[in-house]
């Protein structure tokens, strides 16, 4: 009973290692196409984290009309705010606050000390400052609030926050597109790759119903054998994109240009890297083996 | 054993390989098909193995309609057949041993019961010290008794042999000529041999059919081939 799953996996083995030079070859067409989606995830990964990240960086900041200083006022007008759907979070800076923010903006201190005699009558305004949950909502939250009554006027950065957003966007959705279509293509290269090596075979898959060996009983040693070739394909790219990814992380120091673009951490990240292109070539070599011997076991009655 | 009634066999580009044969051919028989190059020998056997449907008629072998086999159920059929080609058709990455097993493992077989009855077939074809080499490794009519050892491995009621000796010298052919004769006569097989040579059916006189352009134009009981070479 259990030489029926023994069996194919014996023999999947022997497929591998009695064909060496037709799995070597079907097994480096896993090799590069795993290597493209590899960077492509990491492309596309990173993409994602720093549009998370400058999305909930963008702020909206709301200054307060000087006639609505009045605590319960104030008050007021946060909940205003906080009741606004897709308001992540309220912060109240007060008008002191926003005039040492103000001077500290300065870095000489003789600009400094002009500003010093305004701290008694201070210009500035009460300020909230509001985090959205998704950078495309900014505008129109921004609208909403300055409809609030006591708000003096709302700013969120205007167009060009908008246009980063957007542009982040496009960049992040035009990487997934071309993945899934790298993927395809893929999956396309690795049939064909693995139907070539097959067809060597073809005579060998009309033997083996010849001799009255069913359908199943023949597709399970290929199967087990685009396992083993998707795997064997897998092991270079994941050491590679493994350590060239704690390379590029340790080099840059975690981000590229600037803190807004940090890098994600290598750990855990590279496992589920590792995870998901081991997965993809057993996936791949399944599914090419699959296509090829069924074509071949129709090939004669 | 088997029966063929009113078989016609065309191919899709219109050649008439076979015309109206009827055929009856009992347990325990051993039968020469003759004939000469392109008068549907190898149709017939083609027809006998399920590798092609009859285009009309009835082709039975132990109870089964051929014709009317599913795709998957083939290889089901086959197991009461054995059939030996002209091209051997062993898998040739496999050795000796493992082309034999194999046929065995198909059907289930449990591995002692294998070892055990490829080692009996081997010596059945004498040759007991060749279990470990490929095929590549054996002479042509080596590999024609592997051949014949895994066809007659799962003692299969029917034994098709399609010009067995084709590819072998007069003493060789001899040689598989006993071996079938052996088998014919131990393990009960019926046996169809197709065959066009002369000396070799003329010496071991058997059942002969003789096929011309599709039709049977003999069936002769004690065999010989002179009565209708032209």
């Amino acid at each position: 009973m259990l030489s029926r799953i023994f069996r194919p996996i014996k023999e999947g083995f022997f497929g591998v290692g009695r064909h060496a030079a037709m799995s070597l070859s079907s097994a480096s067409a896993v090799t590069i196409t795993l290597f493209i989606i590899g960077i492509f995830l990491i492309f596309t990964a990173n993409v994602q984290s720093f549009t998370l990240n400058i999305e909930q960086s963008m702020e909206i900041s709301v200054l307060i009309d000087y006639d609505h200083e009045q605590q319960e006022q104030l008050d007021a007008i946060g909940l205003a705010i906080g009741n606004i759907d897709g308001v992540r979070s309220v912060n109240f800076s007060d008008k002191d606050q926003e005039f040492q923010y103000y001077i500290d903006s300065f870095e000489d201190e003789e600009e400094q000390a002009i500003f010093e005699p305004f701290r008694e009558d201070n210009p500035m305004h009460h300020a909230y400052y509001v985090e959205v949950y998704d950078g495309d909502n900014l505008e129109t939250i921004a609208n909403q609030i300055s409809q609030i009554e006591g708000v003096y006027e709302v700013n969120y950065g205007g167009e060009s926050s908008v246009t980063l957003v957007n542009v982040i966007n496009s960049v992040r959705n035009g990487g997934a597109i071309l993945a899934i279509a790298l993927s395809l293509l893929a999956v396309f290269l690795i049939q064909n790759t693995i139907k070539v090596t097959i067809l060597a075979r073809a005579d060998e898959i009309a033997i083996m119903r010849n001799v009255g060996a069913k359908n199943g009983f023949i597709r399970s040693p290929f199967l087990v054998e685009g396992i083993i070739i998707g795997i064997l394909g897998a092991i270079i790219p994941i050491l590679c994109m493994i350590f060239g990814y704690i390379y590029l992380y340790d080099a840059l120091g975690g981000v590229v240009i600037s803190n807004m673009f940090t890098l994600i951490a290598p750990h855990p990240f590279v496992l589920y890297l590792a995870l998901i292109l081991i997965g993809v070539g057993i996936v791949v070599g399944f599914i090419g083996s699959w296509l090829s011997v069924n074509k071949y076991l129709r090939w004669k009655r | 054993m088997i029966e063929l009634t009113n078989v016609n066999k065309t191919y899709k580009n219109g050649v008439n390989a076979l015309h109206n044969v009827n055929l009856t051919i009992n347990q325990g028989e051993f039968v020469y098909i003759i004939g000469p190059t392109g008068s549907g020998k190898s149709t017939l056997i083609k027809l006998l193995d399920g590798e092609e449907i009859p285009s009309s008629g009835t082709v039975k072998v132990v109870g089964i309609n051929v014709g009317k086999l599913r795709h998957n159920k083939v290889p089901l059929y086959r197991r009461n057949i054995g059939v030996v080609f002209q091209d051997y058709r062993l898998l040739p990455k496999k050795t000796v041993f493992e082309n034999i097993s194999y046929a065995l493992e198909v059907i289930n077989m449990r591995k002692d019961a294998i070892r055990h009855r490829v080692r009996r077939v081997m010596n059945l074809v004498s040759l007991d010290d060749k279990g470990n080499s490929f095929p590549s490794e054996l002479s042509g009519g080596q590999q024609q008794r592997v051949a014949i050892a895994r066809a007659i491995a799962n003692r299969p009621k029917v034994l098709i042999a399609d010009e067995p000796t084709g590819n072998l010298d007069p003493a060789k052919s001899d040689e598989i000529m006993t071996l079938l004769e052996k088998i014919n006569r131990e393990e009960g097989t019926t046996i169809l041999m197709v065959t066009h040579d002369l000396t070799l059916v003329n010496k071991h006189r058997k059942r002969t059919i003789s096929l011309e352009n599709g039709h049977i134009v003999a069936d002769m009981e004690d065999g010989g081939y002179m009565q209708h070479v032209k």
